[in-house]
Parts: C-alpha cells; structure tokens; sequence
C-alpha cells in the first residue's frame, strides 16, 4: 500500500477523522482522549458486518489485530489498515517487526514505549485531540495532531555535537556536512544508543 | 515513595486495562480520592459504583473508564502487584505522587512520563537513586527505556 488514506469512523457521539501517510503511525498522549475507543469503534464495525451503529468511511479494509494469536490473524489481513491498541506486548517483539515489514498493510499502533524494532518517522506521532462538537450534532470530533512539530524547539539549536543513528552512509554523508561547519559528528550505532550518548 | 523500574519488568503486569477487568471493586471506584481522579484525568462524574457520567460518552460503566484512571486505581488498591504505568498519559503523573505521599508504590515505566516542574521525590529501582526533579530523573531513566 502507498500514499495517504483517510479514515472516517463515527457514531451519534464521536466522530473520528484522520489521514494516514506512511506504513507505521503511532498514537500517544494524555490518558482519556479517545484512543482505546478508536479501536473499539473499528473492532465493533469490523465484527458486526451485517449491522453496527458504526460508520466507517475509507477506501481501504481496516482490522484490529490484537492477543496471542496476532501473528494468524495478520496472516488473513493484505492491503489494509492494522489497529493495534496499547497493552498488546507482541508490538516490541523482533517477530513482529520481521512480520509486518513484509506485508503491505498500514499500521496504527497506540503505545507510549519507544518501539526500537520498528521503522517510523517521528513526524508520525500522532495525539488525539477532541475540537469540539461537530456540526450542529450531538457529536465529538476528534482528530489526530503531530506531536513533534517543528516548533517544538522553544529555543534557536546550536549543536556543538550531531549524533547519527547509522553507522554506515548515513553517517558518511553527515560527517561530509558536519565538517564543512566544524562541527563534531559521531555515530550512535544504532537508534537505541541515541540516548547514552546525549549523556556524555 | 514512589519507586520505578524503568525498561522491560518481567513480572510487572503489562495489560492493566485487562487486569482491572476482572480485578476492581465497587468500593473502589466511590472512594473519594478516585472520585477526584476520574474526574480530573476522564473529566467524568462518578454516580454509583456501576455508572459513571462522562460528557463525551454518556453514562458508562467502570469497564469504559480510560486506561490511565484504570491502572492508577490499581496502583492504589491493589499492592500486590507492580503495574505497567506506561498505559497512562502525563496527564497522570501527579495523582501517581499523591498515591505514593504517605504510602510506597512501585510502578514500571517503559518510556519517560513527565513528572512536572514541582520538585518530587522519586527512587529509581535499576540504580537505587532518589531523584527530585525531571532533570535529575531523565538522564538516568532515560538508559533503560
């Protein structure tokens, strides 16, 4: 699957609306906006085909993938949208990034926790926030927000240092910038040693 | 005091919604202090101790609460278990301190919730240290998540 795909998902009290870009999105913030019920909503409209209070409006299937049983179900879901919500500890394991990175499905995650195993950008960090009553009707809209946009530097950076995830022609290529500007480049050998070298 | 073990806890209990499924009590959820809390993190209304008046989703029962009220009732109730309190938001993170004022709770924590500004007393379980501040806490947790 390529490109952005909207999703519409509402009931008489909620509506969700939300556009997808990239194969992974991720979904975080305060407790209590709204995200556990997105993937009920679909899990309801999924499981009750012959009638739901539900609507569901995008041009592609969505699934919920959830238990210990995921790896059978992603098995039966091609060209679609996958909702995983939090509490689901598979979205960690190194099986299931081996998994998904060979279906075509999108995938909307819910989780907190950095996910090293998996590919995504951190412009697909998504929050859900509610903007109000939609329209004249009794219902809550709710849409997604990014939450590392690019004002979320309060203050001008000067970097003394600029620390690279690759090792390899990532790195090459940053260290060619870095030193046209006599500045420092290291490589962290990885995302997951991004943080021990900001401590040092 | 509030003790966290940051990272993976092999014996913390990771899906606190599920747990609390099978696990909360009526007395619970009309407990004063939780009455305060669901209604300042779910913006909701306790009514009894089966119906909760939330603006957005009607009257619901305990079971629709949001995850991040679910696993801090645990946190206060139920002390024989260390919970993922990675299933709240930051939103969170000053009820987790006022649970933990007069009593010790030990929670896990998978990524960086934010504490605040206020100074807080915090011992991180993985290196034995007392931090009072996100300054002092982030280059520390920040190793183990």
């Amino acid at each position: 699957m390529k490109g952005t795909h909207r999703v519409i998902i509402q009931t008489k009290r909620l509506r969700y609306d939300f556009e997808l870009r990239r194969n992974i999105t991720i979904i975080r913030g305060d407790s209590a906006t709204g995200k556990t019920t997105l993937i009920d909503m679909i899990q309801e409209y999924v499981n009750n085909p012959s009638g739901s209070p539900v609507e569901l409006t995008c041009d592609k299937a969505c699934h919920v993938l959830t238990g210990t049983l995921w790896r059978e179900q992603l098995s039966a879901m091609q060209d679609a949208i996958v909702f995983i919500d939090e509490g689901n500890e598979f979205v960690k394991s190194k099986d299931f990034s081996k998994e998904i990175q060979v279906t075509d499905n999108y995938y909307v995650i819910v989780s907190r926790e950095g996910l090293p195993t998996l590919p995504y950008s951190v412009d697909e960090i998504y929050g859900i926030r509610t903007s109000g009553k939609y329209g004249t009707l009794k219902q809550y809209y709710h849409e997604f927000y990014r939450i590392y946009r690019d004002n979320t530097l309060a203050k001008t950076v000067k970097p003394e240092t600029v620390i690279i995830e690759d090792s390899n022609s990532g790195y090459q290529f940053f260290d060619s910038v870095c030193s046209d500007y006599d500045l420092k480049c290291i490589s962290a050998g990885g995302k997951s040693n991004v943080f021990h070298h900001l401590n040092f | 005091m509030l003790n966290i073990f940051y990272g993976d806890m092999s014996d913390a209990v990771y899906n606190t919604a599920s747990y609390f499924k099978y696990d909360y009590e009526d007395e619970w959820i009309v407990d004063s202090f939780v009455k305060k809390m669901i209604l300042d993190v779910d913006h909701s209304t306790v009514l009894d101790s089966g119906v909760i008046d939330s603006p957005v989703l009607g009257k619901i029962p305990p079971l629709a609460l949001s995850g991040g009220v679910k696993t801090l009732i645990l946190v206060k109730f139920n002390t024989t278990k260390v919970f993922n309190a990675s299933t709240r938001g930051d939103n969170c993170a000053k009820w987790l301190l006022k649970i933990a004022e007069k009593e010790d709770r030990t929670i896990n924590l998978r990524h960086l919730m934010d504490f605040g500004d206020e100074p807080f007393m915090i011992h991180i379980l993985n290196t034995n240290q007392t931090v009072h501040s996100m300054a002092e806490l982030i280059p520390i947790a920040g190793e183990f998540v």
